[in-house]
């Protein structure tokens, strides 16, 4: 028997579902492992007795909680995927108005026909078993991350920085082009990629269990920053743990 | 040079010609296209050569899985000539040898490291967190094949091995060097010493005895406040040897292989074990750990000191806490 | 420069096992008999280790469970907590698995001989011990006598119950032991571990004490044995760590200048006291 997996979508852009379905010749040798019974963006029939349910998107309206939970009764493993569903993601930073304000500024004078809650990480309504953040997704931490399911084995998640796969990709230091980073407090797992484009850390995978904060803010003050500029920094994908605070 | 190096490339003495190269406004080890890409006047590349030796990731072996498993050894090594390797970067490898060859030899590091052709070149600009000067790294006697040493408008090559002796006379046009010349090599490192901005007060002998009385020594809590636990310093460090093991199957299910990988003890679940416990649970408690290590535990064990002062650790720290020398001098002074 | 020594290409590379014996023994716990698949002996000493290689999965140190006087087949006895150990507790009689080792210093067997012998078994630290008390008791002529304490939590997490029962029985071997917390069934001792100090009866000079157990219960031990007048260099006690490469090399089990692997997992309390992360 093939293990029955699925993909479900909440508040974000999909392109984590994209960003899955783009792997074209693993998705192919995935199809081979295990049947894919509900995926939204990439087929039309469904069933509802999957083991394995992939969530992506943050959780934004009353409407998400009763379907997460409904899912979560059903899915013996479910796994966040995305920045969204993982941290709250970007979907957070309306956490930061009211939401009457929020659904005056999205809907105008439509607003009254809608409904919204603060965004929040799955997590932070249903019990998940493994988190991968990363916006959008890691399709090659997506894979390895099923593949360890299949195998029965608790998939390897980082704990440690990007700073360590940056220097293992001998990249120059975001700071000594005289940029600034969150690489020193992020979870590692992304291979440091946008550094080695070119770019700086964002944040995207979110926080280490233990991250210095304090003396990564000191470091980016040192750098030119502002308390207010550093706060948005951290807000892009974390603004979640700054409300939940 | 441009002539030895080309040369070198052109009728593939070696299956890799690596060499220092400028990478964005730093340097890095990588393989030369031509002699125009090597840069042998730099300060410090960004990871140390120990790369070619022990790989950032590496196959350990292959296997088939199913009823009846198989495995398959890898160890694989190309021929190398790796160009412009300091003097500390040297004395490092040393240090790595004695660590991979001497007791339970690694099969994986030996190939790679028989294989290698190692060109020196003394470093005349140091950066400025090095302390090569206070640990005696900033020249070395032994390591190298070849030892090449910038006098200007020539080279000095020291012949380090009878490999090196016959890579410069089948590829090289050289002749015996002057008085004068030899003189102008001693001038020039000479020169070098005085460009440290960085310096130990007190001998490299010292630091074993000084670390043996300092376990308890309020410097190292308050040292490592600002730590950030993000490895950058033993990432970058040539004498770091320390690496993780895991496995890593195909999608088919039905092979993999088991692979290493750097890891650090500088990193929070470095010591931690299958039952949660985590023997170095705070940043002061790995923070002392790296000191010791490079200014006690790998002396008493090997007979060579950990460090080797290239300073990569303290330029790559952003919380400026990893340089020894800081913590060796602090500790001196309280 | 590089030494000339022939590396073993055996150093990373495990050897194939079988498991020829999968037995139940608590709720968690299991015992793993296996066979090489190259028909050699395991040739290894009470208190060293293996790494067990699942493919795909890892590679996990575990103690042996089985005295080396039992030819042919050797046994690991393994609570299911991480990856490897999870996974082979989903393993039946007949999978392979692979096995590097064995490694680790093991139990001074040497200096035991002629003495008596103590030995204190916390829970799982059961595992490793049983090797030496059967090693003991099937060269009992070699020894003075032996003691062995055992403690666990509750009756529910004995291990090993035929066997503490025929240590039980035995004349040459005095066997006490207690749990944490009672249940209706039980009618032995209740207690932590070291209330069975008070129980016997030791010539300390002539005593190796041997503990094995959770971190948290060396320090009562040691204490325990102190107090009886063991000296510490005859106080034995075993080390978990995070053995990685069992050769020295990947750093992640060092203690100080230590690397358990290598000079470990077995050390005399006296050492243990110049080891300043080590209990």
């Amino acid at each position: 028997m093939k293990p029955k997996i699925a993909f479900f979508d909440f508040t974000g852009c999909e392109g984590c579902q994209l960003e899955v379905l783009n792997f074209e010749t693993e998705i192919l040798d995935l199809l081979n492992q295990v049947d894919i019974v509900n995926f939204r963006e990439a087929m039309t029939e469904r069933e509802d007795n999957y083991e394995i349910a992939f969530i992506d998107g943050a959780i934004s309206t009353e409407s998400d909680v009763a379907r997460i939970k409904a899912i979560r009764d059903q899915a013996k493993v479910l796994v966040a995927i995305g920045s969204c569903s993982s941290l709250g993601g970007v979907n957070c930073l309306k956490n930061f108005y009211s939401m009457d304000e929020v659904l005056k500024i999205v809907y105008g004078k439509d607003a009254e026909y809608y409904n919204t809650i603060p965004a929040r990480p799955v997590s932070a309504v249903v019990p998940v078993d493994y988190s991968i953040a990363q916006c959008p997704v890691n399709r090659y931490e997506f894979i390895k991350v099923t593949k360890a399911l299949l195998l029965g084995k608790k998939p390897e998640i980082p704990n440690y920085p990007v700073c360590v796969e940056c220097k293992l990709a001998e990249n120059v230091c975001v700071f000594d082009k005289g940029q600034t980073c969150l690489g020193p407090v992020t979870r590692a797992g992304c291979g440091a990629i946008c550094i080695t484009q070119g770019r700086h850390c964002w944040g995207c995978r979110g926080l280490v269990d233990e991250p210095n904060t304090d003396s990564e803010k000191e470091i980016l003050k040192e750098h030119g920053l502002t308390v207010e500029d550093i706060l948005k920094k951290f807000r892009i994908y974390d603004g979640w743990l700054e409300v939940a605070k | 040079m441009i002539n030895f190096v080309d040369t070198l490339i052109e009728k593939k003495a070696a299956e890799e010609i690596v060499g220092v190269k400028a990478s964005d406004s730093k340097y890095i080890f990588g393989k030369l296209a031509n002699a125009g890409e090597l840069c042998l006047n730099y300060d410090v590349t960004l990871l140390p050569p120990k790369k070619y030796f022990l790989p950032q990731r590496e196959t350990v072996f292959k296997f088939k899985l199913g009823d009846k498993p198989s495995l398959e050894p890898v160890a694989e090594a190309k021929s190398t000539i790796l160009i412009g390797v300091h003097p500390y970067d040297i004395k490092a490898i040393e240090l790595c040898d004695a660590v991979f060859t001497t007791i339970n030899p690694d099969p994986n590091y030996l190939l790679k490291r028989d294989k290698a052709t190692i060109i020196g070149t003394d470093c005349l600009s140091p950066n400025p967190k090095a302390f090569c000067a206070s640990l005696d790294t900033a020249t070395t006697e032994s390591g190298f094949d070849l030892m090449l040493t910038d006098i200007g408008d020539s080279y000095v090559v020291a012949i380090g091995t009878a490999k090196g002796d016959k890579l410069l006379k089948k590829y090289a046009k050289t002749r015996e060097a002057t008085q004068s010349e030899l003189a102008g090599r001693d001038g020039q490192r000479k020169k070098a010493l005085g460009e440290y901005k960085v310096s130990l007060n007190m001998s490299p002998e010292e630091i074993p005895g000084l670390l043996e009385v300092s376990w308890g020594s309020p410097v190292f809590k308050e040292k490592s406040e600002p730590c950030l636990s993000c490895g950058s310093c033993v990432m970058v460090c040539p004498t770091c040897v320390c690496f993780d093991v895991q496995d890593d199957v195909a999608f088919t299910l039905d092979k993999g292989e088991r692979y290493r990988q750097w890891d650090g003890c500088m990193l929070v679940d470095f010591a931690k074990v299958a039952t949660g416990e985590n023997f170095r649970d705070d940043k002061e408690k790995r923070f002392r750990h790296r000191m010791y290590r490079k200014g006690k535990y790998l002396q008493e064990r090997y007979g060579k000191l950990g460090c080797v002062g290239c300073g990569r650790c303290a330029l790559a720290c952003l919380a400026q806490i990893a340089s020894p020398a800081e913590t060796f001098n602090l500790l001196k002074a309280s | 420069m590089v030494m000339q020594l022939t590396p073993k290409a055996s150093l990373h590379l495990p050897r194939l096992a079988e498991l020829v014996r999968v037995e139940s023994l608590a709720q968690r716990e299991k015992v793993f008999e296996l066979k090489l698949k190259d028909g050699e002996e395991l040739g290894h000493k009470p208190g060293q280790f293996v790494e067990v290689s699942l493919f795909g999965i890892g590679e996990a140190p575990i103690s042996i469970s089985s005295s080396p006087t039992k030819k042919g087949s050797f046994e690991l006895a393994i609570r299911a907590t991480g990856n490897v150990t999870n996974a082979l507790h989903r393993l039946d009689k007949g999978a392979t698995v692979g096995i590097r080792g064995p490694f680790g210093n093991g139990f001074p067997l040497d200096e035991f001989r002629g003495k008596d012998v103590l030995v204190v078994a916390g829970g799982l630290g059961l595992f490793p011990l049983r090797s030496l008390i059967n090693y003991i008791r099937d060269n009992r002529a070699d020894f003075g006598r032996l003691t062995v304490l055992f403690g666990c939590r509750a009756p529910a997490e004995r291990l090993f119950c035929d066997e503490l029962c025929k240590w039980q029985d035995c004349k040459d071997t005095e066997f006490l032991e207690t749990v944490d917390v009672g249940d209706d069934s039980w009618t032995g001792s209740v207690g932590v571990i070291t209330t069975l100090f008070l129980k016997i009866d030791i010539e300390p000079s002539n005593t190796y004490a041997v503990a094995v157990g959770p971190p948290i219960m060396y320090r009562f031990v040691i204490a325990e044995c102190v107090k009886k007048g063991i000296p510490e260099d005859q106080i034995i006690l075993s080390l978990e760590r995070r053995m990685k490469c069992g050769v020295g090399k990947c750093g992640h089990c060092q203690i100080n200048n230590v690397y358990v692997c290598q000079e470990g997992p077995v050390f005399t309390y006296a050492e243990l006291k110049q080891l300043k992360e080590a209990v």
